[in-house]
């Protein structure tokens, strides 16, 4: 079968990371990058890719591109991803879909009106934990999940480089609210949100507690209490704490209980495997997810895991949670 | 040799500290004296707040701005510093790091040193001449107080009391200079010298964060970093800056430590594995060689 050929837009750490998987897929061949900056293309230009533009429009003119993977700041999804797909690419989108429910929307349609693949990336739908998790739902081990809990700890803004004392600095863009659409629960959250409604449905009504430990503009942790239409009900705790990453699901059944909790990569290994070119466990998922993209793509993957419509839920949801503050 | 005074202090709360900065000082034999401006010179580090203990616990500036306060005058004007730097901003960083609120609270003023008057200084360092601009607050201050973290650092071993002086360069880019850290930490040091140094050791990481309890004070910024260095497990005289400091006669690296015994910190001090030695030291060989582009 034809190889897709792929360009991805915005080189910042998420870009990069899609940039080298999709360097490593067979089905793919990388024709273009775009990112505003000169000095960050020379990154893709490192690895062989010839055609490089600042200017992102530019390169979705490009007759012989299919898709593109869109990892760009989220002020800029709903502007990047409908133009893509008016020029008839197809769209992967970094989490989250956009800042807020309306260009969600926005974006969602245009997908419909263009024709287009349209999905958005959650990596931790691709987590071993994760995935066999869900295998156990569907199995009716757990009988009907009455409880839930979920916790996103991560680093966010104040990621250390590996040594572990040296600052990794987000773009301003990230401390800007009206450019970022929320804080933590808007960056963990989303993820949260998107597995619990994987695994037990429809979320029903949401509350949300903002905490303000960093003098942001914006929550730096919240605890989210869910209800779920089958009966079910979740509390959510996301925030950005220094090193200390936690990502964990837990599901209380009425007939057994199962958690999964996924265990940060080696940031050392992680470090050594990207220098001597291979492919770092941290990786994996973000592999897996655009590998599914692709394969959707190709014919060879007969749902769409990802989708746009998907993503716009859990917008809603978090719009819902920032609305209805526990104060 | 210069006195570096110790004190435990367990609470974290503003009287407590000032007791124990008061202690630091009567074991140092320093004496405030009368002063119109003061310059408070704390640790930022990118936008990690004191819990990391990677920069100046805010509390810890509110009890010194009282101590001055107390002991000087009520109408000492008192002015925090720190400018612009690679990985971080003054107009974010004061206000994450809690400093806003400090300055509403304490009334004292927050100044980013890369938009304030300067003027250019020539100083030499081991014959090397290197110009920075001085910016006139530093150097009108009658008292220059530097309120240093304790940490590890790639390029340099340890990050102290003399480390902290490369933030009062207005020049945003310093990364430029991380080929000639060493020099440049010097030649800082040695444009803007300050009188007192008083570490917020309370709060400390080393290969983790822990609370530490610790106070230190001393007029002798080399002398202040060599204690450092022996309560990190370091070798003061393996600290090239250390050494270049007290070759240009910024002080000198044997003291005299009074308070509590410097081994009963150096037993607690979260000490980095041999392993994380080489961690480190594989970071300083990747970035030397380019290798770090590789990286995401």
């Amino acid at each position: 079968m034809e190889k897709i050929n792929l360009g991805v837009i915005g080189l910042g750490f998420i870009g990069k990371v899609h940039l080298r998987n999709c360097l490593n897929l067979k089905s793919v061949r990388v024709v273009a990058v775009a990112d505003s900056s000169k000095k960050v293309l020379n990154y893709a230009k490192a690895f062989g890719v010839k055609r490089l533009f600042t200017d992102y429009h530019e390169l979705l003119k490009l007759k012989d591109l299919d898709a593109v993977i869109i990892s760009l700041p989220t002020y800029l999804h709903a502007e990047s991803a409908i133009i893509a797909m008016e020029e008839g690419k197809h769209v992967f989108l970094e989490k989250p879909l956009a800042r807020n429910v309306e260009e969600g929307r926005e974006i969602v349609s245009a997908a419909g009106k263009n024709g287009v693949i349209f999905m958005v990336g959650y990596p931790l739908r691709f987590v071993p934990e994760f995935v066999d998790l869900k295998s156990q739902v569907e199995s009716g081990a757990l009988g009907d999940i009455q409880m839930a809990y979920g916790v996103d700890i991560a680093a966010g803004p104040f990621f250390h480089r590996a040594e572990s004392t040296t600052p990794r600095p987000v773009p301003e863009w990230w401390l800007n609210i009206e450019l970022t659409g929320g804080g933590a629960l808007m960056d963990l959250g989303y993820h949260m949100i998107n597995l619990l409604r994987w695994y037990i449905g429809e979320v029903s009504a949401v509350k949300a507690r903002l905490g303000y430990r960093f003098n942001f503009d914006f929550e730096d942790y919240a605890t989210c209490i869910t209800d779920f239409e089958c009966g079910a009900s979740a509390v959510v705790n996301v925030g950005w704490f220094s090193q200390s990453a936690a990502v964990g699901i837990e599901l209380h059944g009425t007939m057994a209980h199962a958690r999964a909790y996924h265990s940060p990569s080696s940031k050392v290994i992680t470090a050594v495997k990207l220098i001597l070119g291979r492919t770092p466990r941290f990786f994996i998922p973000y592999l897996k997810e655009v590998s599914h993209f692709v394969d959707y793509l190709r014919d060879d993957d007969g749902e769409n895991r990802l989708s746009g419509e998907d993503a716009l839920k859990d917008l809603e949801v978090i719009a819902k949670a920032y609305k209805n503050q526990i104060k | 040799m210069s006195l570096v005074g110790l004190v435990e202090c367990k609470n974290r709360n503003v009287d407590s500290i000032k007791g124990a900065v008061s202690e630091a000082f009567r074991l140092i034999d320093y004496k405030l004296l009368k002063a119109e401006k003061i310059v408070i010179k704390p640790n930022m580090c990118y936008y990690w707040d004191w819990s990391t203990g990677q920069t100046t616990d805010p509390l810890f500036v509110a009890a010194l701005i009282d101590l001055f306060r107390e002991e000087i005058s009520p109408d000492v004007k008192i002015s925090i510093v720190e400018s612009d730097a690679s990985a971080m901003k003054c107009k974010y960083a004061f206000k994450y790091l809690g400093y806003e609120k400090l300055a509403r609270d304490c009334d004292v003023d927050l100044v980013n040193l890369s938009t304030v008057e300067a003027e250019k200084v020539a100083v030499k360092v081991a014959d090397e001449v290197f110009e920075f601009m001085v910016p006139k607050i530093i150097r009108d201050a009658d008292l220059r107080v530097n309120v240093p973290k304790m940490k590890y650092m790639s390029f340099t071993k340890i990050s102290a009391a003399l480390k902290n002086i490369y933030g009062c360069n207005p020049y945003p880019r310093k990364f430029e200079y991380h080929s000639k850290l060493d020099k440049v930490i010097v030649a800082l040091n040695k444009v803007m010298p300050f009188n007192l140094h008083v570490l917020d050791g309370l709060t400390v990481c080393g290969s983790k964060t822990l609370r530490l309890g610790l106070v230190m004070a001393s007029r002798d910024p080399v002398a202040i970093d060599a204690a450092v260095a022996k309560i990190m497990g370091v070798n003061p005289k393996s600290v090239v800056h250390l050494r270049l400091a007290e070759k240009e006669g910024l002080g000198k690296t044997s003291f005299i430590a009074k308070g509590v015994d410097i081994d009963y910190f150096r037993r607690r001090f979260p000490r980095r594995s041999f392993s994380e030695k080489v961690i480190a030291l594989g970071y300083r060989v990747a970035c030397k060689l380019g290798l770090d582009k590789r990286l995401v």
